[in-house]
């Protein structure tokens, strides 16, 4: 339990403590309390919303008008890192990926009813695609115009790791069309993310940045032997435009230097050359990017052989001994034979073991295929380069390599959290079969559901645990067959219903999925809470719409003790909006259905004493006796009828009620007075002769009617 | 007309609560009003940001923000006769308060002039306000059935009660008529009540609604507007995606512009969901307005909980200019047209009627649309 700490009297400096046995400091929240002097009473602790504590400060009773009772304070208890994603930026990937998610789903319940899965691929990938262009542009940075000479590292945003992972599982599981040209794609991949390896491991993009860095201080870099050693390491894992951009840096292109250094100029020219006419095996290469693309094997294996075999003449060719500059000399060697695939050079100029395989992919075996050869060479590249922590996404590619299903799930779940696992088995299920049953299959140990549906439940929590990412929560559950509902159900009556904006959500939710009953209990449970504070208006009309007739009746007899019962009374004018609430016949107004009618009446006797017409008064008469037979009409408003009605009692011209018509009335007054005795009568606030007066003019009218019957 | 409409959604990193165009000062930059709360630090905010309008890409540069103590539940802005650089911003509040400010949009800065206290002004949230057009007035009415007037010019902090309906009735949304007169919109069959000040004590005129087959007969008004020029129409949107016109003239009568909950409706609805807010379009021509018939309704701007901002016209298929998957809770068009704008990088200035309307999506940003 979190302790409360205070120093002196002064209560603006409350706090609360987490106490955990294997955090060393205790974090301090401080809470901002406003006017609350007075010494605290109670003090009450409970969960809010999400990872948010509530806590009620309440004052003693002794406090004066004027100040608050207490004060109810919301404290978030966050990490104070934060990771490597704020909140804010986790909330645009959660309301991003809803459409690409539901557009899938919907997809895939047309399909599954078609049975026509071919081209089920390119949803996955459009899917994939969209999602992962919420993870951050690779390359939003336009370029300059005029290209700095001395950068050779484009200055992007740094991506994050997440969107590392999701293009992991992209590559391996949705992109068909990439199957053949996998090797390629992991280059282009560690080309993008070899940068999020540098935090735990020197890698080549490491190289790079110290090598720039210290490049403006260099004069002639051929000298450098950092500068030799950052060329190879960059050809090694084949960011060829770099390594051709470095090259052209060599001191031998230099206006005043040309004519000396020929021999060794030609020879940098024609490495650099090689190296863009790289054959590579894939359809194409991203703008700006080297290397000549072959897209089948054989016209690739045609190429690469040729191109091998030139990288041979070079090596052997006479005009290094006619290059004088040692460096270059040595450099240039050294690179030829990275080319040529000496696998203890590439060892020797690579870092991490995952750019040792991707340099193995590209000068010794480019035509590696399958899951089981990649992962039997990234062992041997892991033994010979051995990592001291491991970055979470090499858990995720061997997880991958491995192909083991569980692994990749237990990776993304631990190290990229819920909305990775659940966004990403789409394509794992798209990309494996095997993965695919594991995933869809009924598990018996989680309560019948399947790992696909508990991820989405996992993540639904989260979404409804803030305020504003709940109204998306709705999306994912409604995916779930089994517990789905259920939730979702819980998670509307979760929501303040105090809050007009909230409730017509919840009330919009109900509608889009069909969940009437839910939407009318919502209702209700508003129609309550408005009852309660006063909002009258409020609390019929949401009554009205859940149709509860039960309780339009009950605050029925409350709502009668605040109507003005004379037809002078003013105050009844302010009754007109609430009338106009109630609107036509067919609406459910339970008991308040009287008010209508007593409006009516009211307006009609009015019309009585303003004018003189006794078919007017006729028709008064006639709402009279139907305001007394109707059942709702309460026992409080009788008597006070009556005496409103006195005019039509005693009309000059005809008597307006016939003989049954007075008896009833007679009764009812008879009803009255035998109610009197009861103990809960409400008396009203008639003059006292007014029951006499009444009494006397039914009587006078009996008299009359059946002196005329 | 052969230019498509410009969008640009722009992420804002906190929720939206309400935003609006600020008066003109400058030809090239307009400035957008946001009531903004941060859910990670739970503080409400009021920030204006500067809108620089050009063809080739629009940018967007924030100016100024200043802590509130609680969200915002309506913001009216009124450019100032005495500094057309100051204009005047009102803003009610969740807890129940009125705040007076004034932006100033050359230095970059708000300034809270005066509030109206919660105590005794409205019990709970003031659900709408609005500001007379020369800013010295403003109408506040409130969930709780309150309604009240503020005058702008007398002492600061004071109101004046106009009606009381103890709860029985809740009101939503409120716009001036005239200087004097002034149309509520509340919770019940589309409730509508237009107030005269000359004449107290209570609604002038109710608006009764006849619509038959009408599935679901109740609904709530949430926006109303009032054209300038025809001020016995008023316009208001709310539950069932309904929009309609009623003139107090006759106050049987009304006209459905759109709504799912009616049989004999007009046209096509585009909307099924409430409509959040309502206001008059004035894109079309105006030569195009003046050809017609004083009968009809002129055409309006709506947007809607299902995600859609369309143009309505009278006996016309609604128009829809932006569909999201999520809210648009709120929009403004801006009034002052045509806007001019800098054609880079020639710096000829185009003088085109361009119109561009800002809009708050629930999911924690703005989009900016700019018609040709």
């Amino acid at each position: 339990m979190p302790g409360v700490m205070s120093d002196s009297g002064n209560y603006d400096a409350l706090a609360i403590i987490p106490h955990s046995s294997d955090a060393s400091n205790p974090r301090i929240y401080s809470i901002r309390s406003h006017g609350l002097t007075d010494p605290l009473a109670r003090l009450s602790i409970s969960w809010a919303r999400g990872n948010t504590l509530r806590v009620s400060l309440l004052q003693s009773d002794a406090v004066d008008e004027q100040r608050p009772g207490g004060q109810v304070l919301e404290v978030k208890l966050t990490s104070a890192e934060g990771g490597e994603i704020s909140g804010a930026q986790w909330r645009k990937i959660a309301y991003g990926s809803v459409a690409p998610f539901s557009l899938l789903q919907s997809r895939k319940n047309s399909i599954e009813a078609s049975r026509y899965k071919k081209d089920w691929w390119e949803h996955v990938m459009e899917y994939s695609r969209e999602i992962s262009s919420l993870l951050g542009n690779s390359n939003s940075s336009p370029s300059p115009i005029i290209e700095d000479a001395k950068v050779i590292l484009k200055k992007v945003e740094e991506p994050i790791s997440l969107k590392a992972a999701w293009e992991l599982m992209e590559i391996f599981y949705a992109d068909k069309q990439a199957q053949i040209w996998l090797p390629e794609r992991l280059v282009d991949w560690l080309a993008d993310y070899d940068c999020l390896l540098s935090g735990t491991q020197p890698t080549v993009h490491l190289k790079l940045v110290a090598f720039q860095k210290g490049l403006v201080t260099i004069q002639t870099v051929e000298n450098d032997t950092e500068y030799w050693e950052t060329l190879s390491s960059a050809l090694a894992v084949g960011w060829l435009d770099v390594v051709v951009k470095l090259l052209r840096m060599h001191g031998s292109y230099l206006f005043d230097q040309l004519g000396k250094r020929e021999i060794e100029n030609g020879l940098v020219e024609a490495v650099a050359l090689l190296i863009s006419q790289m054959t590579r095996l894939r359809p194409d290469v991203p703008a700006k990017r080297l290397g000549e693309c072959y897209n089948t094997k054989s016209e690739f294996m045609k190429a690469w052989e040729k191109w091998r075999a030139q990288i041979t003449k070079l090596d052997c060719s006479a005009f290094w001994l006619q290059c004088d500059h040692q460096q270059t000399r040595a450099g240039l060697k050294n690179m030829l034979q990275i080319m040529l695939g000496n696998a203890s050079i590439l060892s020797n100029v690579t870092y991490h073991w995952i750019e040792l395989y991707i340099s193995h992919f590209l000068y010794i075996r480019p035509f590696t295929v399958g899951l089981e050869s990649m992962y039997s060479l990234a062992q041997k590249c892991m033994q010979s380069k051995p990592i001291s922590s491991r970055h979470k996404l090499m858990g995720l590619i061997i997880g991958i390599l491995e192909e083991n299903t569980e692994v990749i799930l237990a990776e993304c779940s631990r190290s990229f959290g819920p909305w990775m696992i659940t966004h990403a088995i789409e394509l794992l299920t798209a990309g494996s079969t095997q993965a695919e049953i594991l995933i869809r299959e009924q598990q018996p140990k989680l309560g019948g559901i399947c790992i696909e549906e508990l991820h989405r439940l996992g993540y639904s929590q989260i979404l409804s645990s803030h305020a504003l990412t709940w109204n998306i929560a709705p999306i994912y559950l409604t995916s779930c067959m089994k517990q789905g509902l259920g939730l979702l159900e819980n998670l509307l009556y979760e929501q303040p219903v105090q809050h007009q904006q909230v409730l017509l959500k919840s009330l919009e939710i109900c509608r889009l999925n069909g969940l009437d009953y839910v939407g009318n209990s919502l209702m209700k449970i508003a129609g309550v809470h408005y009852w309660k504070h006063g909002k009258k208006g409020s609390a019929v009309f949401w009554l009205q719409e859940a149709r509860d007739e039960l309780r339009l009746n009950r605050i029925a007899k409350h709502l009668f003790d605040f109507v003005g019962k004379s037809v002078s009374d003013e105050s009844f004018k302010q009754w007109e909006g609430m009338l106009e609430l109630l609107g036509s016949e067919s609406r459910t107004a339970g008991g308040l259905e009287f008010l209508k009618r007593y409006r009516d009446f009211r307006k009609s006797l009015q019309q009585v004493s303003e004018g003189i017409t006794t078919d007017a008064a006729c028709i008064s008469a006639e709402m009279l006796i139907s305001l007394m037979k109707n059942p709702s009409t309460p026992q409080q408003f009788w008597l006070s009828l009556l005496f409103d009605s006195l005019k039509l009692l005693n009309w000059k011209d005809r008597p307006l009620l016939n003989v049954a018509q007075t008896n009833l009335l007679l009764n009812k007054l008879q009803e009255l007075s035998l109610a009197r005795l009861r103990p809960d009568f409400v008396d009203s606030d008639l003059p006292p002769e007014a029951l006499k007066s009444v009494r006397l003019a039914l009587a006078s009218n009996l008299g009359r009617a059946i002196l005329q019957e | 007309m052969a230019d498509p409409v410009q969008i640009q959604r722009l992420p804002h990193d906190a929720y939206i609560d309400a935003v609006r165009w600020l008066p003109h000062f400058s030809t090239f930059t307009r400035h957008i009003l946001l009531a903004a709360f941060d859910s990670d630090t739970s503080t409400p905010s009021l920030q204006t940001i500067q809108f620089s309008p050009s063809q080739s890409a629009s940018s967007v540069t924030p100016q100024s923000l200043l802590p509130l103590p609680s969200r915002i539940t309506s913001l009216r802005t009124c450019s100032s006769a005495f500094n057309p650089s100051r204009p005047i911003i009102a803003a009610s509040t969740f807890s129940g308060s009125l705040l007076f400010l004034t932006a100033d949009l050359i230095h970059g800065s708000l300034n809270l002039e005066f509030s109206v206290a919660e105590k005794g002004f409205h019990n709970g949230s003031v659900s709408g306000i609005d500001l007379s057009d020369n800013g010295s007035e403003c109408v506040s009415v409130g969930e709780e059935g309150r309604i009240n007037l503020i005058s702008l010019e007398e002492e600061e902090g004071g109101f004046r009660r106009v009606f009381d309906s103890t709860g029985l009735v809740s009101y939503s949304a409120v716009k001036w008529a005239s200087p004097v007169e002034f149309v509520t919109g509340g919770v019940g069959r589309f409730s509508l009540h237009w107030w005269d000040q000359r004449k107290p004590g209570g609604p002038v005129v109710l608006f009764k609604e006849n619509w038959t087959d009408w599935g679901t007969t109740s609904g709530i008004v949430h926006s109303i507007d009032i054209h300038p020029s025809r001020k016995y129409t008023c316009l208001a949107g709310g539950s069932s995606g309904t929009v309609f016109a009623w003139d107090i003239r006759s106050p049987k009568e009304s006209t459905i512009l759109s709504s799912v909950g009616l049989n004999d409706a007009p046209t096509h609805s585009l909307v099924e969901s409430d409509v959040w807010e309502v206001q008059y379009d004035n894109y079309t021509h105006s030569s195009k307005i003046s050809n017609q018939s004083s009968s009809r309704i002129l055409p309006a701007m709506t947007c809607s909980e299902d995600g859609i901002l369309a143009v309505i016209e009278h006996g016309q298929q609604p128009t829809e200019l932006l569909a999201e998957p999520c809210a648009i809770n709120s929009f403004d068009i801006d009034r002052q047209n045509p806007s001019v704008f800098n054609c880079a990088p020639f710096n000829i200035i185009d003088t085109a009627t361009l119109q561009d309307v800002v809009c708050s999506l629930e999911w924690e940003s703005l989009a900016i649309l700019t018609r040709p």
